[in-house]
């Protein structure tokens, strides 16, 4: 489009980032684009650290999400529901069904908060965002898997193969019950294969459209058929599994669904579709030119397909930190909503009514993208109703929390926290106070340097001053700061990184 | 500096007056780069309060044709459909060979009212069975191996929009979470984006200065992201603060049922009563995508798709605004003739559409798909979507189809 694009020849574009270029700026993207925000603290540690010793300490090991009470409460509970779904007069197994289906949008209400409580810090939010991006190309949804339990062990597979290979992970996905469910594995048969999963698995997952045929589509999902999942494990039936040969990419054999992986992977399309994949996720939604991406894919073939050290070398990278990138990606809500909470110094809050309301109407409810192709991304994610959203969002994070307004169960939530000396939900008011005594030019300056660091010094700075002083006199310094600071927060340019 | 609270224009005449300092904001819309397209203008007339207007009713994800406009008295539907063909007690009959699914009674009291049409087994050829490249076929009216960087309906807006639109209503409204490809247009148009379902009002204390935020030209300028969202923003605050006031204030008698499909059709209707010159509606409801136990879901969305659409045909005539609104609905494909094992159905190719209002020609139109296809085989299409288009373009919009679709199709009889 309008930017500059990159003119890096195939190699340079994968060597590291030269140490004379590093600096704030690049750290601060660095941070940005890994993660959901350049916190002052992790930006001293990667800026004194340098892109390599702190990508790879980000991508040591992926850090682990414990099971969250309602999770597990329902894999308990799983056969006893399924029973009462089974059995009785319709009407009670209406009931039961309803039953059911409520108890696992809970216990998804409770994985998302959990999740995101573990991504808002920012020593794991480079690890999550990963885990976000591998979920956004292996998509399944919880609308139609209608099992969290499946759900949180899917996500749990991704987290155990996120930094392995691809064809590992690949082959666990196809096991994973969640999948089995959501691209209809579960009914596949010998006389009458579904070919849902073994299209998504060339077209969405692993190559792309226009490197595979609709026979290769129809021969893979021979190879497929038997997959079942029982009471959240993976079951390969051996009599609903079809034995005969099969001809898929050219090769013929009587090929179990691991064969097929092992095939797909010999495809170059293997080594270039996810590189294209994390270009458009974490980089920009035009494509990279096809000979850097070719050169890539190459050479990721060539490691195994590892998907740490392919995180590696794109974080390090010179085009990764090409000028063109910087500065002009839109945030996905997920990430808005991250960096708020990590820029304002909050806490996630253990309200899914909000916090997952706020989300779905920012266009990006966790666990349920629209379709199978994940969420689309860049400019998709704002028009007015979604603007409207994300203003709403800061409006509540940067007023008191209005206990009174919570139903029981989240004043529960809200006192356990508490407790646990947890109080930080939303942005808090003394430090407005502390704000606003400061005068009206340096207050501006201050909060324009902290939250959009691009417009300092500008004439934006200066209607910020205008704006604060205006209140000044009607001794409201503090509600007008928090005005400003939402102002800036819902800015065009808060909602790029 | 003038009183903040006058800063933020509630029309965009307004605001371009009051935006001359300068800040020449004259384009809102998601574009293609001109270099890309040729757009030949049909010089169709520009919105006016009085013009006719066109509702499309996207069903996502590949409604199941032959369970929707049901073949009951064709052996081959029961050949096909061993456990989801519908017993012919439970339908509601059209005449002596088809009927409607048990969830589209209110759409069957509509057609026996001469408001509802039917166009029979519409597609294209060499179809894609792709959500996504079928969606976008649709959308963007191209033949099945071409790929074109604008939308249907967004070269009608580049044909009968030009420059500011009567009193800054956008061209297109949409009541769906993404701004639909169909409103891709070459050259740039308000179009305009609303939460599915009712709208909640809101307030917010700092709207003047994120006002002369979006207007300031400081930071990244140079990116087109930037130059996006600050067109996206000064279009979104300037229609959101009248169409809130729209909505807010919107007295129906119309029984609207309480599904957000419903509660989008609802503010659509107040925003055509309030005259809003918008002449473009794009409505989405989505769960078609049948793969597994299909006969209780897909009945239940038709329920919920003939309901909303009854509702908001009564509610239009009670207003005596019915005469100037047509509904259509649209899907990226049907589904296969043969069932699939799993109760569901696969991805398949042509399926009916349905066009609903008081000034069509009602009935059935185009042939039934035949049904004497082997098992797993699929339909072949008898009429092309681009000729119900080019009806609609023609015969209801006022725009000559053949700038919009690139070729003429010979108009159908449904207006």
């Amino acid at each position: 489009m309008g930017q500059p694009a990159n003119t890096l020849n195939p190699t340079e574009a994968w060597q590291p980032l030269p140490a004379t270029e590093w600096n704030e700026a690049a750290a601060r993207h660095l941070l940005q684009r890994i993660g959901f925000s350049a916190t002052p603290t992790e930006l001293a540690r990667v800026l004194a650290d340098g892109p390599a010793k702190s990508v790879e300490r980000y991508f040591a090991r992926m850090p682990a999400l414990p099971k969250p009470r309602q999770i597990a409460d329902l894999e308990t509970d799983g056969p006893e529901l399924y029973r009462n779904m089974a059995g009785g007069s319709p009407e009670a197994r209406r009931m039961a069904q309803q039953a059911a289906r409520e108890r696992s949008r809970e216990a998804l209400f409770d994985l998302t908060i959990k999740w995101l409580q573990l991504a808002s810090r920012p020593e794991n939010s480079p690890a999550e965002k990963w885990l976000l991006f591998l979920s956004d190309v292996w998509v399944v949804g919880a609308d139609k898997v209608k099992n969290s339990a499946l759900i949180y062990q899917h996500q749990d597979y991704i987290r155990k193969f996120a930094l392995g290979t691809a064809p590992n992970l690949a082959k666990l996905m196809s096991r994973s019950p969640a999948m089995i469910v959501y691209l209809d594995l579960q009914q596949s048969k010998p006389e009458a294969p579904n070919e849902n999963f073994a299209r998504e698995l060339f077209e969405l997952f692993t190559l792309g459209e226009g490197h595979y045929t609709e026979n290769d589509i129809k021969q893979a999902a021979r190879a497929f058929t038997g997959y079942r999942q029982r009471q959240g494990e993976f079951a390969f039936v051996q009599r609903q599994h079809d034995n005969g040969r099969k001809t898929v990419f050219g090769q013929s054999g009587n090929f179990t669904g691991d064969d097929v992986i092992n095939l797909v992977f010999k495809q170059k399309a293997a080594g270039t579709f996810l590189p294209r994949q994390m270009v458009s996720f974490y980089l920009s939604e035009a494509p990279l030119p096809a000979e850097q991406t070719d050169a890539l894919g190459a050479w990721w073939a060539g490691e195994g397909y590892d998907l740490r050290k392919l995180a590696v070398k794109f974080f390090t990278s010179r085009v990764f930190f090409a000028p063109a990138y910087r500065d002009g990606y839109i945030k996905s809500p997920i990430q808005f909503y991250l960096g708020l909470v990590q820029d304002l110094g909050l806490s996630v809050a253990p309200l899914p009514r909000q916090l997952i309301g706020s989300l779905r109407s920012m266009g990006q409810m966790p666990f349920d993208p629209p379709n199978v192709r994940g969420w689309v991304g860049g400019r998709s994610w704002i028009n007015s109703a979604t603007l409207s959203a994300r203003r709403q969002l800061i409006q509540a994070l940067l007023s008191p929390l209005n206990e009174d307004a919570l139903n029981g169960d989240e004043q529960i939530e809200i006192a356990a926290a508490y407790a646990d000396g947890i109080s930080n939900f939303t942005l808090d008011q003394a430090r407005l106070a502390e704000w606003a005594k400061l005068p009206p030019a340096d207050r501006a300056r201050e909060l324009v340097k902290r939250y959009v660091p691009d417009l300092a010094g500008t004439e934006l700075e200066r209607q910020v001053s205008t704006f604060l002083e205006r209140s000044a006199q009607h001794s409201q310094a503090a509600a007008a700061t928090r005005a400003a600071l939402a102002t800036l927060l819902e800015s065009p340019n808060y909602q790029l990184c | 500096m003038k009183n903040p609270a006058h800063l933020l224009p509630s029309t965009r005449r307004e605001f371009l007056q009051y935006g001359a300092r300068g800040i020449g904001l004259l384009a809102f819309s998601r574009f293609a780069p001109g270099f890309l397209v040729e757009s030949a203008h049909a010089q169709a007339p520009a919105p006016e309060k009085d013009r006719s207007i066109l509702v499309l009713v996207q069903l996502a994800g590949g409604n199941d044709g032959l369970n929707t406009v049901v073949p009951y008295a064709d052996p081959n539907y029961r050949r096909l459909r061993p456990t989801l063909g519908l017993p012919e007690k439970d339908l509601l009959k059209l005449n002596d060979s088809l009927a409607l699914n048990a969830g589209c009674a209110a759409m069957h009291g509509l057609f026996q009212d001469g408001k509802l049409g039917i166009v029979q087994n519409v597609g294209y050829p060499n179809p894609n069975r792709s959500h996504f490249r079928s969606t976008e076929i649709w959308e963007t009216g191209s033949d099945s191996n071409e790929f074109l960087p604008t939308g249907w309906l967004g070269r009608f807006f580049d044909n009968a929009c030009p420059g500011t639109p009567q009193g800054g209503d956008p061209c297109g409204v949409n009541i769906s979470n993404e701004v639909p490809q169909s409103f891709l247009s070459a050259h740039q148009h308000p179009t305009f984006s609303l939460a599915a379902g009712r709208n909640r009002r809101q307030q917010s204390e700092n709207l003047a200065l994120l006002e002369q935020m979006v207007q300031s030209p400081a930071g990244h300028d140079d990116h087109d992201n930037t130059g996006y969202l600050r067109h996206t923003m000064m279009d979104a605050l300037v229609t959101e603060k009248k169409f809130q006031k729209v909505l807010a204030n919107y007295q129906t008698k119309a029984a609207y049922p309480g599904t957000p499909f419903a509660g989008s059709l609802r503010n659509v209707a107040a925003l055509i009563a309030a005259g809003t010159a918008t002449r473009v509606y794009y409505v989405s409801l989505g769960g078609f995508d049948t793969h597994n136990n299909q006969l209780n879901t897909h009945a239940n969305l038709l329920k919920t798709l003939a309901e909303g659409l009854a509702a908001f045909q009564s509610d239009l005539e009670a207003k005596k605004l019915d005469s100037q609104v047509l509904t259509m609905t649209f899907s990226e494909f049907g589904r296969r003739p043969s069932e699939n094992e799993s109760r569901g159905t696969d991805h398949g190719t042509a399926a009916p559409l349905f066009v609903m209002g008081s000034r069509l020609k009602p009935g059935l139109h185009g042939t039934a798909p035949k049904l004497d296809v082997a098992h797993n085989q699929d339909l072949t299409y008898s009429t092309d979507f681009r000729a119900v288009y080019s009806t609609v373009l023609d015969q209801w919009l006022g725009c000559k189809s053949g700038a919009i679709l690139g070729q003429n199709y010979q108009p159908l009889g449904f207006i």
